[in-house]
């Protein structure tokens, strides 16, 4: 099953439908849990017992064994609600072999989805945004959300440019629950914009995740002589030689990289490089973790 | 300015290759997408104009290349005014042969060369030669002033005797490795006798140009001379009077009728002084008889007393041995009685009395000692007693020397005493119906040593022989055939002594040698080869050389010789000594030799007496000599033309210098943009 998370194989598939079960179905058999995971109340820990602690948490059982009061306690379990944000500008649509970086963030959303709604039972909504917001559905439960959100990710074109700060400032008056946010993007800005344009989210109880989606040839860049290099987004262009590509680009990106990295955790955010070449468990593995520290 | 193949300028047309590599195709970027130009900024613009600038001076480093190769090869030249002397080879050749000694002539000549060597232009060559016995190179040709001013006044007056023969050989080799002109300047007395009886042995060649400096001008000096001295050099009975004398002829050279008063000095010591009278321009004899001469080596001189030009040739020196006779035993068979004879006739007439033959029936010998020999003979003495043979085996072992003469006896008893070899063979011609005489004579072996063998194959073509054996020659070397190719005369090295073999007798019976005069010819030269004996007294010239060991001398061993010059010097160096065969005896005067088998010797050596006669070449053979107009005869010193002509300068070599830096750093360029290229590769 591990081979469909590959993104060249997934990239064959039309429907999101089936690619997005696909994927989980494929994750999940990968973490050797059960399908159930998550749903019935599981034994966290033992705790000694101090007066005025509820005695219904009492073991008896565990008394009469051994004439000590322990308080056995269970984790918690709670639904929670997942946006999805997503960047489709002009920049998202490079490729330098399939699938492109819109195709990926596709992928990686809708496999969010699917692991949200069918497996966890979470509401799971999504925020189509380039320079403006250009798609809203709101996180629902409601049976045909799944199909709302894929839909809504086939439409969604990569378009204009990018600006973090409108659809953010948007996406707050749509807050009304804590949840999980996911910005997928290249983050073709300055980091400092970008973490301070997400940081209010943050503060309003939000984990926030950064999904950064890159080509290899982003991070990499090989030119055979000087290259004339076109702006997807403003179509400018400027003509660049091999050695700057191999060197002050490489250095470049690498510091972008490190510095948005570093600010988005220090503002308390995930943050996770996703290279299109990389199979989409990394994605899927983040959510799960920061859904399990939710609960 | 132009170009010596100009034709090779079409060779510009590989220009188009750079231009059409840099410019016709020039790399047009394609437009490639990208998600965002954000992280290439200005940098990137500078470091593209940076490339193109680097592409750029590649074009021009690669056109610059292709240029400077067509223009090597089209051999670009500059017309430059320079000095025509700056390229002709100033060759001085200073005469030092013993007639420079007259007067004041050398040091006329080699001021006369010192000056002309100031006035030569700074950056033109120059090469010192001296003119003696030999040509000699002194420098090489150089423009350094200073080695040339000191090799010139290094060359001192020797006592050799110049030949123009001998420069114009000399001048036609360098010619031939020269080959720029040459202007030689030849400083000298121009003496008559130095020119070749074929002037053509003179003739110089087309690219130099000869300037004659004569020094001695006027007509020739008188001067008399001791022409020629004849004087035994060895002597054992003073008072001998077909032997004990001295004859010298006086000649003089444009000299008036005289009477003139010559001494014989022994010694140091006059002891006889005669006046003769020499007619004019004529020669006279005088003789001095007995010479008294005490033991040993005895430095003899004779002397002329005249006051001429030239006194350094007025005496003749040589060297007498006085010595008792030596004794050569002969050793003969019974019944032979004639060989002693002969051979005792042409060993007393040849050697002046040096040698006592002692006749000995081979029966006899048993008692005697060979080492109180100077050689031994055995003549057709096939048959000795075996102490005697054993002894003499012990003699020639210890160097030694035999003559074995096989006379019929050979014929009868197969083995040759002493020799290691049988007889395999007899040809009795006579029997046979007729003769056979002495076919191939190898005239360098010392016993049958002639420097110009006539037609008659040096007198042995009348000699015939009637009966001969045949040995077995082994390892020995055949100096004489019959002309049927029976060996004749072999030598063979036994031990360190020698034993010659004659393949006839030495009586009429069996040949008849004894009756012709090459018999005591031969017996001379065999009894001085045996003896060792040829070569340590008498007289040389200068420039002759003296051997100072023999051909064979025994694998292994290095026996030093000694050589002391007039002036006492010591001329060999330590390893010269010890491996020099011969010397070349160049100064005149008493030299002291001590050879490698331990003998001493004592030669005078005298100058050519050509030499002596002072009369200069007329001018009209010196002008035919060095080309007529050209001659510069009585051109001054230092007067050398010196003409400024424009030159053309070929550049190929330093634009072929340039053309190889500009592509070490077109490599340079172009291997650093390569090296990009194939990493991105």
């Amino acid at each position: 099953m591990q081979r469909f998370l590959d993104p060249q194989v997934l990239a064959g598939i039309s429907s999101l439908d089936l690619l997005a079960k696909t994927v989980v179905d494929g994750f999940v058999a990968g973490l050797h849990r059960s399908p159930d995971f998550g749903f019935s109340q599981e034994f966290a820990e033992y705790r000694a017992y101090v007066p005025g602690d509820d005695l219904r948490h009492v073991d008896w059982n565990l008394f009469a064994r051994t004439e000590r009061c322990y308080l056995k306690r269970y984790r918690g379990e709670t639904n929670t609600q997942v946006t999805v944000l997503l960047d489709a500008s002009n920049s998202m649509q490079y490729t330098s072999g399939p699938p492109t970086k819109m195709d990926y963030a596709r992928f990686i959303a809708a496999s969010l989805f699917y692991l949200a709604i069918h497996n966890q039972r979470d509401a799971a909504g999504l925020i189509v945004f380039d320079e403006d917001v250009r798609e809203y559905i709101r996180p629902s439960t409601r049976p045909g959300q799944l199909a709302r959100l894929f839909a809504a990710l086939e439409r969604a074109e990569p378009r204009a440019t990018t600006d973090f700060a409108k659809p953010l400032r948007h996406f707050q008056n749509f807050l009304h629950r804590r949840g999980i946010v996911i910005l997928i993007s290249d983050f073709y800005e300055e980091p400092e914009k970008i973490v301070r344009s997400s940081a209010p989210l943050r503060f309003h109880g939000n984990e926030m995740v950064l999904l950064h989606i890159l080509d290899p040839q982003e991070i990499r860049p090989e030119l055979r002589g000087s290259a004339l290099l076109v702006d997807l987004e403003t179509d400018r262009r400027i003509e660049v030689i091999p050695e700057y590509a191999k060197t002050t680009y490489r250095a470049k990106i690498d510091t972008h990289i490190e510095e948005l990295r570093s600010r988005a955790q220090g503002a308390g955010m995930d943050y996770q490089l996703l290279i299109t070449s990389e199979s989409l468990d990394r994605a899927l593995r983040g959510y799960l973790s920061l859904r399990q520290a939710g609960n | 300015m132009g170009f010596l193949a100009p034709w090779f300028l079409g060779g510009l047309a590989a220009l188009g290759v750079p231009v059409f590599v840099h410019l016709l195709r020039r790399h047009k970027a394609t437009p490639r997408p990208v998600s965002s130009l954000m992280f290439f900024e200005r940098g990137t613009q500078s470091s593209t104009r940076h490339r193109r600038l680097r592409y750029l001076v590649l074009f021009a480093l690669r056109c610059a290349l292709v240029l400077l190769v067509v223009l090597a090869f089209a051999n670009p030249y500059i017309w430059k005014a320079t000095a025509d002397a700056n390229f002709r080879l100033l060759l001085i050749v200073l005469d030092h042969s013993f007639s420079m000694r007259a007067r004041t002539r050398f040091g006329d000549a080699k001021q006369k060369a010192l000056a002309l060597l100031a006035g030569k232009p700074h950056g033109q060559k120059a090469q010192i030669m001296s003119l003696g016995g030999q040509l000699e190179v002194r420098t090489a040709a150089i423009t350094d002033d200073a080695p040339l001013r000191a090799a010139l006044e290094n060359i001192q007056p020797g006592d050799g005797h110049a030949s123009f023969g001998e420069l114009g050989q000399a001048m036609r080799s360098l010619a031939e490795t020269e080959p720029g002109p040459i202007e030689l300047h030849l400083f000298s007395d121009m003496q008559r006798t130095a020119m070749p009886s074929n002037l053509s042995e003179a003739v110089l060649p087309n690219n130099v140009e000869l300037v004659l400096h004569p020094v001695a001008d006027g007509p020739a000096p008188a001067n008399w001379t001791v022409e020629s001295v004849e004087a035994p050099a060895t002597l054992s009975d003073p008072k001998d009077p077909k032997h004990s004398r001295v004859r010298a002829v006086i000649a003089g050279f444009g000299t008036p009728a005289a009477t003139k008063a010559v001494s014989l000095v022994v010694n140091g010591k006059t002891i006889a002084t005669r006046k003769i009278d020499v007619p004019a321009g004529g020669r006279a004899t005088v003789e001095f008889a007995p010479l008294d001469v005490g033991y040993g080596f005895n430095r003899c001189e004779v002397r002329v007393e005249s006051e001429d030009a030239f006194p350094a040739d007025d005496t003749s020196v040589f060297a007498v041995r006085r010595s008792d006779p030596e004794r050569v035993l002969f050793v003969h068979a019974a019944d032979d009685a004639r060989s002693a004879l002969y051979f005792g006739s042409a060993l007393s007439a040849a050697t002046l009395g040096s040698f006592v033959l002692q006749s000995v029936a081979a029966e006899q010998t048993t008692d005697l000692d060979p080492t109180k020999y100077a050689f031994v003979v055995l003549s057709d003495a096939v048959t000795l007693p075996g102490i005697f043979e054993h002894t003499l085996g012990q003699y020639l072992a210890k160097g030694g020397r035999a003559l074995i003469a096989l006379g019929t006896s050979a014929g009868h008893h197969a083995q040759i005493p002493l020799w290691g070899g049988d007889v395999k063979d007899t040809h009795d011609y006579a029997r046979e119906g007729g003769t056979v005489a002495v076919g191939q004579v190898d005239f360098s072996y010392p016993a049958l040593d002639q420097a110009r063998p006539g037609a008659d194959n040096g007198g042995w073509g009348e000699v015939k022989v009637f009966y001969a054996a045949v040995p077995e020659p082994g390892q020995a070397r055949v100096a004489a055939r019959l002309s049927d190719a029976t060996p004749l005369l072999l030598d063979k090295q036994v031990g360190e002594g020698h034993i010659v073999l004659l393949a006839s007798g030495l009586e009429n019976l069996t040949n008849d040698l004894p009756l012709h005069p090459i018999f005591v010819v031969f017996v001379d030269r065999m009894a001085r080869y045996l003896s060792g004996d040829e070569r340590l007294s008498g007289s040389k010239v200068v420039d002759s050389f003296a051997q100072l060991r023999g051909a064979a001398e025994p694998a292994g061993v290095a026996a030093s010789v000694e050589v002391i010059d007039p002036d006492g010097h010591r001329p060999l160096s330590l390893n010269e000594a010890r491996t020099m065969q011969s010397v070349r005896l160049e100064r005149s005067g008493f030299y002291q030799i001590r050879f490698a088998n331990g003998r001493d010797a004592v030669i005078g050596v005298n100058p050519d007496r050509h030499e002596s006669n002072l009369e200069p070449l007329s001018k009209d053979v010196q002008d035919l000599w060095s080309g007529g107009s050209a001659s510069s005869g009585t051109q001054p010193a230092g007067s050398a033309a010196v003409q400024v002509k424009a030159r053309p300068v070929s550049l190929w070599w330093y634009v072929m210098l340039l053309a190889l830096v500009v592509a070490l750093a077109e490599t340079a360029l172009a291997s650093g943009y390569l090296g990009t290229q194939r990493e991105e590769a």
